[in-house]
């Protein structure tokens, strides 16, 4: 007998893929339903090796899926659902057609629903798979809470978004886990540390609903991923809010309820207007404290001490951020945009309010003595209270990046701001040559060493820099003031030293040689297959760190110049006119922030 | 001879008869006969029967009024089943089917109501109530969308196994298999991301709102960067496609198109000379013809042949002398070979970390990079309140899925217009007479 003859693409790549064509044909689903489907499931298409093999010899660039993964949709309950939507479309569509209202009704009330929960355990069997997969789910969701309702998305969609995320925001208040913030020309970006996982996601900007083109995004296709991501956003915030000891749907026991507005809204729209306001603390159900930080392994084998050490200090670094604005209260000016605001002081412990007409939920009145901080986004005031600094909002998002309360004076009402960094930015910076003002932007405690560093650097140059800097800070005396401290603990430090014993007489070098040693032994760990790559690593850290050197000295040339020639002309102009000068000066300073 | 004369008919058949008698007196009486009938004999209707005093104003009804009195009528579509004339049905006593209530038995009837009083319902009854209960159950149970009550991530726990993080999927299926507890396992593809790429990319320092100098400058370079890639690219493009090409007029186009095609297709002239030189058939290739080799040639070319091979075997066998003297030049060879082939080896690892970072191709249009937003330097105002916005977040996450491989690249193709149907009415419709059977 004659061997069976092996058909073509039976086995190997050609077996292994399906086209998308039959794939519709294998699950009898429509084209929309197929994608609405993947969506759900996460099932997306795949690149082969060998196209040619696996279009089973057919020329051109086709959307190919596994087949073992369509063989996994085939499996899904869901999909009988699907069917049962269709059907469900047809009798709908015929009775509308006869005008068969009675049937239309009952047909409409009986509407086949996706279940989706059994999905989202599938896709994510861990809830720390869930918060890994929260980026895109949060900006989305974000995103359509501001959308009207739109052809492809259904009215409730973006009323869902809106109720869950403003869920999640309070979930994030509670927990403290806001950890850096950035306003860009796209929108706010946040990015949270929940349970060790960071989250990351981009509120669009609080301006009016721009229509998107048609051309550019199907809205059907992003509005099935909303529909999945609202129900993966439901059961997150369902775990944090029971992780947190909050009701879930949250609850509030201190709310003052006035009469008058009990009166105007009903039970439910009351809640909802008090959890958009994100100004009052939910009801718990225990008053036990989630303790989250974790204490940092002190054994810990396979890293450096320096490395546990920064890791430590970070942590503190943290801990201290948590409490950052905890005393301060803020009031908004009506111009500033509210609920990105709110939500980063309450996240750090702070109070807010704002005008009573501008939405619900505000706490105190703008003539509260208490206010210690009132944030205004507009060139002048009229009324002006004592009490108070009046600051523009990029003061909050800075400290929260600096994590530490930056000097204020900087950011008053009407000043030319300072840049606004990015808090995204990758740690390969260290190796790059990072000019001292933006320095001194990045770290606040940094501004200080630089000055000092200058100061003691170059001698002769000491009193210009300082003139320097009085042009630049304008009217600021205090800042002066508590660099002339500086300078005199300098000065008293230096003549407190403290002479070397005699009886423990240690080798100054020993340590560090003893250092080196064990460093190139570790070196020598390195794997042979490493080793090339470690090498071309080290040379290139080599490298950047002599740029680095080499740019910083033509700074430090180039400054030391240029303190040289204002030295010269200052002496000139003073001989001319003595009190003029220094207004003149400042608007010099301003017109140089304003160049950068 | 004006007189008018009748014109005389044939009344032979009953048909023509009907036809040109003429009856209307006839059908006059018998009509208002049968009104008389209907209505009662004029005669002994009193005047206030028949006449009435106009006494009020003709008053025009509002909508709504009008609407309320037509609701106080009956229906309209009980119209047809009311009678038609007053006339009194002839036969008095009709017979008609008793409902199912009348033909009851009142014994039957006495002891349901008894029945229903103690409280002894019939099955039927029974059912329906359990029904009702049930499907108001079943409505209140529905989940209704946005409601979130469980922890998916701790439920269904019941059994220690299956929360022992020690324990292996394998070890739990065998041990949960028939507890109604699904141990259900995904392929492990499913959960392993498909890119590399971040789903929120860390936007470029230059993109703050207000932004330092440098950054902003470096953005700035970095798009416009692009940008000359872009036109460098399209510059090349019409340079070898359409810039390659002469540009003639159309007549001159069609003149040499005229010239290309009728390349090689005998001429006109000198085919007539042909024809006119010799009438005798040649073709291109002359017939083959089958030569046979003589007995000689056979044999010789057969010795050549072993001769060949012979040759060969005894290059060979030099050649493995050879090649034990020179074992040294083949190791050299072998390894630069291995080392040409360590070095591909390299570059092959390269392309591969190179290629994991671009996107796959999924389908046949390619992927496409969104620029990065920027704005320009008059553009930044450096305060929230006039920020100038730039992209579109649903734009960036559509570019973003399609970058990380969860969408398959595509042009959304959409009619700019609606979709007309067009028919032609059949009365504009061709003549089939005048077209076809002509």
């Amino acid at each position: 007998m004659v061997a069976k003859r092996k058909k073509k693409y039976s086995v190997g790549e050609g077996a292994q893929f399906m086209s998308r064509k039959a794939a519709l044909k294998k699950l009898q689903l429509s084209l929309n339903d197929f994608r609405r489907l993947c969506i759900i499931k996460g099932i997306y298409p795949r690149e082969p090796r060998n196209r040619k093999r696996a279009q089973k010899g057919q020329s051109g660039i086709k959307t190919l899926y596994h087949v073992k993964d369509i063989q996994f949709l085939l499996h899904e309950p869901i999909i009988w659902k699907l069917r049962d939507y269709k059907i469900f479309n047809k009798k709908v569509g015929r009775a509308r057609a006869i005008k068969d209202f009675e049937r239309l009704h009952r047909y409409l009330n009986n509407h086949p629903t996706l279940k989706l929960d059994h999905i989202v355990k599938e896709r994510y069997p861990t809830f720390l798979d869930a918060l890994r997969d929260l980026d895109d789910c949060l900006t989305l969701c974000f995103l359509f809470s501001t959308f009207p309702s739109l052809a492809h998305v259904p009215r409730d969609q973006s009323a869902l978004c809106q109720r869950l995320t403003m869920e999640f925001l309070h979930a994030v208040i509670e927990a403290k886990a806001l950890r850096k913030v950035f306003i860009s020309i796209k929108g706010y970006y946040f990015q949270a540390e929940i349970k060790g996982e960071t989250v990351t996601w981009i509120v669009p900007h609080h301006f009016s609903f721009e229509p998107q083109h048609r051309a550019e995004v199907d809205f059907k296709i992003m509005s099935t991923f909303v529909e999945f991501y609202t129900i993966l956003l439901g059961f997150v915030n369902f775990r944090l809010y029971h992780w947190l000891n909050l009701y879930y749907p949250p609850k509030f026991n201190s709310i003052n309820q006035n009469e008058g507005e009990k009166d105007l809204v009903d039970e439910n729209v009351y809640v909802a207007e008090r959890i958009a306001a994100l100004n009052f603390p939910l009801s718990k159900t225990s008053n036990e404290v989630v303790e989250e930080d974790l204490e940092i392994d002190a054994f810990n084998n396979d890293e450096s001490p320096e490395k546990i050490e920064e890791l430590k200090k970070e942590a503190e670094k943290d801990k201290q951020l948590k409490t950052l604005f905890k005393g301060l209260k803020f009031f908004l000016n009506r111009e500033v945009p509210r609920e990105p605001l709110v939500f980063i002081i309450r996240c750090f412990g702070g109070e807010v309010s704002w005008d009573k007409s501008l939405f619900v939920g505000s706490t105190f009145d703008e003539n509260d003595e208490s206010i210690t901080h009132h944030i205004v986004d507009r060139p002048s005031m009229e009324k002006h209270f004592i009490s108070r600094y009046y600051i523009q909002p990029q003061w909050l998002f800075d400290s929260v990046n600096c994590r530490e309360l930056l000097p204020v004076n900087k950011y008053f009402m009407g000043e030319i701001l300072p840049p606004h960094l990015s808090p995204f930015i990758d740690k390969e910076r260290d190796q790059q040559y990072i000019p001292p003002e933006e320095r001194a932007l990045l770290d606040a405690s940094i501004e200080h060493m630089y000055k000092k560093d200058e100061e003691n650097d170059g001698e002769g140059v000491d009193d210009d820099e300082e003139d320097e800097d009085n042009e630049e800070d304008g009217g600021e005396n205090e800042d002066d003031e508590e660099e002339s401290d500086n300078e005199e603990e300098s000065q008293n430090e230096k003549k407190l030293s403290v002479t070397p014993g005699e009886v423990f007489k240690e080798v100054p070098w020993e340590k560090s040689r003893q250092e080196r040693q064990e460093y190139r032994l570790r070196e020598k760990l390195v794997k042979n297959k490493h080793r090339k790559l470690y090498k071309s690593m080290m040379e290139g850290k080599e490298k950047r760190a002599k740029e680095i050197w080499l740019l910083r000295k033509k700074r430090r040339l180039h400054d030391a110049e240029k303190a040289e020639d204002t030295k010269g002309k200052k002496k000139v102009a003073k001989k001319e006119n003595g009190p003029a000068k220094k207004n003149e000066a400042a608007t010099k300073g301003k017109k140089k922030s304003k160049i950068n | 001879m004006a007189t008018l004369r009748k014109k005389r008919v044939s009344k032979k058949l009953k048909v023509s008869w009907r036809k040109h008698v003429n009856i209307d007196d006839v059908e006059e009486f018998l009509e208002d006969k049968r009104l008389e009938e209907r209505l009662g004999p004029i005669e002994s209707k009193s005047d206030n029967e028949l006449f009435k005093l106009d006494t009020q104003i003709e008053t025009r009804l509002s909508a709504k009024e009008r609407k309320k009195l037509k609701a106080l009528k009956p229906l309209k579509c009980y119209h047809a089943l009311e009678p038609h004339t007053k006339v009194p049905d002839p036969i008095a006593k009709r017979n008609r089917v008793r409902t199912k209530e009348e033909r009851k038995n009142e014994l039957i009837k006495k002891k349901e109501i008894a029945n229903r009083e103690k409280g002894i319902l019939k099955a039927k009854e029974i059912q329906s109530m359990q029904d009702k209960k049930l499907y108001e159950i079943k409505k209140r149970n529905k989940p209704k969308k946005g409601d979130f009550n469980t922890d998916i991530w701790s439920e269904g726990s019941k059994f220690e196994i299956e929360n022992d993080e020690w324990a292996t999927t394998l070890t739990k299926k065998h041990n949960l298999k028939g507890v109604g507890a699904l141990q259900k396992t995904t392929a492990k593809s499913l959960s392993k991301k498909k890119s590399l790429h971040p789903s929120i990319e860390a936007p470029h320092p230059g993109m703050s709102y207000n932004p330092s100098y440098e950054d902003h400058q470096d953005l700035l370079r970095m798009v416009a960067d692009k940008e000359t890639q872009y036109i460098k690219k399209e510059e090349y493009l019409t340079r070898v496609t359409r810039g390659m090409f002469n540009k003639v007029t159309p007549g001159k186009r069609d003149q040499m198109w005229m010239v290309e095609m009728s390349e090689g297709l005998p001429d006109k002239t000198s085919a007539e000379d042909n024809e006119a030189s010799d009438n005798e058939y040649s073709a291109v290739n002359p017939p083959v013809k089958n030569k046979k080799k003589s007995v000689q040639q056979r044999r010789k070319q057969k010795e050549q042949r072993e001769l060949e091979l012979k040759r060969r075997v005894t290059k060979i066998e030099k050649k493995k002398i050879a090649d034990i003297h020179q074992v040294k030049i083949l190791k050299k060879q072998i390894d630069r070979s291995d080392k040409r082939q360590a070095v591909v080896k390299e570059k092959r690892i390269k392309r591969a970390a190179h290629k994991a970072l671009e996107p796959n191709r999924l389908s046949s249009t390619k992927f496409e990079e969104q620029g990065l937003e920027f704005n320009l330097g008059e553009d930044i105002a450096g305060n929230l309140r006039n920020l100038k916005k730039e992209g579109s977040i649903l734009a960036d996450r559509f570019r973003n899925m399609q970058k990380r491989n969860i969408l398959e690249p595509s042009i959304k193709r959409h009619r700019k217009n609606a979709k007309i149907k067009r028919y032609t009415k059949p009365g504009h419709k061709d003549d089939w007479k005048k077209t076809v059977a002509k």
